[in-house]
């Protein structure tokens, strides 16, 4: 066996998680006879106890030592029951003797139904649920999609599987195949002039890809033992639940210990006809008719990737932005994308925000008309569909965390947590895109929830860490990021201690079709304080999705910008730019390329 | 008789499901889309010969009657609407079931609406189909098969 841990503190909090983890503990040394007369007595019991044999461990003797620190008992066996120290061998047989053991094996300790009840299937509290489950707890998830005001709903699997990451990335593929349609011709495919694209094809496609994998999460629960409630989970008391599910039909659970993952929704404006009329990425994977002549409002990743697709199939679309776009994102970065949507016959309309939605006529898709409002002049846009893109709230309004005594943000929804996903109350648990202050990527929740699962139930402690998590927007043009915008780098070192290098890049596939050369830019961001390390990276170009993860791994190791330069590019790829970056921001040179 | 890879299902329910798309449906969930919506039941009842020997399990109580108390064998049809497969395979089935001429009837599950029934049957992928008499599982196959191997599946089952 390996060692558990090799400091003295690793030790003791292994120590503590034992204690903390077994009702009955007992550390003990296989030959000891001490030690064999204590399990003799709780196995004549019949009580469940887990004996942990410090001679049969490689630091069973570091272990010992800090036991004694923690319990100033030296000797085996070393008893614990209810987290609360008993003693050694005498100590224990004397409880008995005074008929005082077998209470203090029941008091104090409710039993629950589960060992841990998961309120929301997405990403996160399936990750989470599977990994508690492998690890033998009894575990329920408790899982449920309020319809969308229009009436959609979905199966197991959260955001991402059914709105969000899988059908947009495909949508996106499906814009991108028309492009490459298009630049067939010039590497001499005789493809017909009018090619068509059918709305019906794709989403039907789409949505029974979606299905297969609601059914693989269903079996993927049963496999690991966990229990599957599609009923809408409320908290009653800090240990009970009360469950509603589609038929109205009402049950109770509880649980020792709980995570909320219940994640977020969109947002609708509070203007006239926006829920009557408007859609949202709830409804667009899963829309039964093209949507036509599209007004998307908003500027947030969703937003911006939701125009691009529908735009990249040949619809009309329009973007209706308030201000900035994609905020919290670079900026710099953030406009590139947005005049490169441009180019591809996206029409924005910036510094306007709608006022009310009307509909003209009724259809699928029926007519509307959206009035907006910019520089104090009234703008009337007529069209198919709206579409909602302007932010997401936190769905935790109905599950009644005040009664479970948890502290959340009211103006979001959001709940706060520790660095290990703990809120206030020590056995409630939160993560995904609900924890307050952290990432709001799919691939983050899985990480939280199998790691968290993993610290209660497996004796690791193994936290996630939510610095220079990669990241990609997929707009026409895919947009990668890793660690810091530079605004941020600059708040937190200050401009003179940062150094940007940055370089425009054309795709060799592009040169064939007659692309703009400088569509495609790069850029990292280094600190000159340390060694220049990479603290932020930025790429716009096709496919950055995949370069970011490879270059994300790099920076978890600690990238320089030195180690950059000694890196040999893989010739032609896009990504080989990061090799051979050697104009700075600082020097005003200009990082377009010119010739050839 | 061969399984079909769980990978080979899923991809050839992708492709398939282009050619046999199902009606179209805003909701998705199972509360929307009850089975009465369900492309396998494209033919009436009152009208088809092969709607006579087979149904629709509307629920865990109707499963309880129509198949686990029913005297004939019954060959349940494990399918889903996003199964491409699934949607090839049901007309072979009503064909071989309509052919013995109500000695065997055919039951169809959509594991969506009725998850705990497939569950229950360890349906890991669709289609599943699984052969019962007196209520228990005598034979069961998963995966698209020809209507010769479908024969001898029904045939043995009404031995």
């Amino acid at each position: 066996m390996p060692p558990v841990t090799a400091n003295g503190a690793d030790l003791k909090a292994a120590i503590q998680k034992y204690i903390a983890d077994n009702k009955v503990m007992v550390f003990s040394k296989s030959y000891c006879p001490f030690c064999k007369k204590v399990k003799d007595l709780f196995n004549s019991l019949s009580v469940t106890y887990t004996a942990l044999e410090l001679d049969q461990i490689e630091n069973g003797g570091d272990l010992q030592n800090a036991l004694h620190e923690l319990s100033g008992q030296k000797t085996v066996p070393n008893v614990y029951i209810n987290q609360a120290h008993v003693g050694g061998c005498d100590d224990t047989l004397k409880l008995h003797t005074d008929a005082k053991l077998l209470p203090m094996l029941s008091e104090n300790t409710q039993t629950y139904d589960y060992d841990l009840i998961v309120i929301g299937g997405g990403s996160g509290g399936l990750a989470a649920s599977k990994e508690a489950g492998k690890l033998g707890k009894k575990v329920l998830v408790c899982d449920f999609v309020k319809p969308s005001p229009i009436g959609t709903t979905w199966g197991l699997g959260g955001t991402c599987v059914n709105v969000g990451c899988i059908p947009k990335k495909l949508m996106h593929q499906a814009a991108l195949l028309g492009h490459a349609v298009d630049d067939s011709r010039k590497f001499g495919w005789e493809v017909p002039e009018a090619v068509k694209h059918n709305w019906n094809t794709m989403k039907e496609a789409i949505q029974s890809y979606i299905g297969s994998l609601n059914w693989g999460y269903r079996v993927a629960l049963r496999d690991k033992d966990v229990k599957y409630e599609n009923a809408y989970a409320e908290f009653v008391d800090p240990h009970t639940i009360k469950t509603v599910n589609r038929r109205g039909k009402e049950n109770t659970a509880t649980a020792e210990r709980f995570l909320v993952a219940v994640g977020m929704r969109p947002r609708y404006p509070d203007i006239p006809g926006a829920k009557e009329y408007g859609i949202t990425s709830d409804d667009l994977f899963s829309l039964p008719y093209c949507p036509g002549k599209t007004l998307v409002v908003g500027a947030s990743y969703v937003a911006l990737e939701c125009a691009g697709f529908l735009r990249g199939i040949g619809l009309d679309t329009t973007v209706m932005v308030r201000s900035i776009l994609l905020r919290g994102f670079d900026q710099q970065m953030a406009e590139k994308v947005g005049a490169y949507m441009e180019k591809g016959g996206m029409k924005f309309i910036r510094g306007c925000v709608p006022t009310k939605v009307e509909r003209l006529e009724e259809g699928q898709p029926g007519k509307l008309r959206v009035t907006g409002m910019q520089d104090g002049k009234e703008v009337v846009w007529e069209g198919n569909t709206i579409l909602f893109g302007i932010g997401r709230d936190a769905v935790t309004e109905g599950i009644h965390l005040e009664k479970a005594g948890v502290q959340f943000n009211t103006k979001n929804g959001k709940i706060y947590g520790n660095d290990e996903e703990q809120t206030n109350q020590p056995h409630i648990y939160a993560i995904g895109d609900v924890l307050e202050g952290k990432l709001e990527l799919t691939p983050v929740a899985i990480q939280a929830g199998k790691l968290l699962a993993q610290r209660l139930y497996g004796g690791s402690q193994a936290k996630t860490d939510y610095v220079n998590v990669p990241t990609t927007v997929f707009t026409p043009l895919e947009y990668g990021a890793c660690g810091l915008s530079e605004e941020d780098a600059i708040a937190k070192y200050g401009e003179d201690n940062i150094e940007v290098y940055h370089s425009n890049f054309q795709p060799l596939e592009w040169t064939v079709p007659g692309y703009d050369p400088n569509d495609c830019y790069a850029k990292i961001i280094c600190n000159r304080q340390d060694n220049e390390r990479v603290v932020g990276f930025h790429v716009l170009g096709p496919n950055a999705g995949e370069i970011t993860q490879g270059y994300g791994a790099a920076m978890k190791c600690g990238m320089t910008k030195a180690q950059l330069d000694t890196t040999i590019g893989i010739h032609p790829t896009n990504a080989e730019i990061f090799t051979t970056m050697d104009i700075t921001k600082g020097s005003g040179e200009d990082p377009t390329k010119t010739g050839c | 008789m061969a399984l079909r890879p769980l990978t080979r299902l899923l991809q050839a329910s992708v492709s398939a499901a282009r050619l046999h798309t199902p009606p179209p449906s805003l909701h998705r969930s199972p509360l929307a889309c009850p089975s009465l919506l369900s492309t396998t039941q494209a033919v009436p009842f009152s009208t088809s010969r092969v709607a006579r020997f087979s149904f629709n399990v509307q629920d865990e109580a109707d499963f309880k009657d129509r198949v686990l108390k029913n005297t004939k064998p019954v060959v349940v049809d494990f399918h889903a609407t996003w199964c491409g497969p699934c949607k090839v395979l049901a007309p072979r089935l009503d064909k071989v079931i309509s052919a013995k001429g109500g000695d065997v009837e055919l039951a169809k599950v959509d594991i969506d609406n009725l998850q705990e029934i497939a569950m229950q049957y360890d349906v890991r992928a669709v289609p599943t189909v699984v052969g019962m008499k007196d209520g228990k599982v005598v034979d069961t196959f998963m995966g698209l098969v020809d209507e010769d191997i479908l024969e001898v599946f029904v045939e043995k089952l009404s031995m």
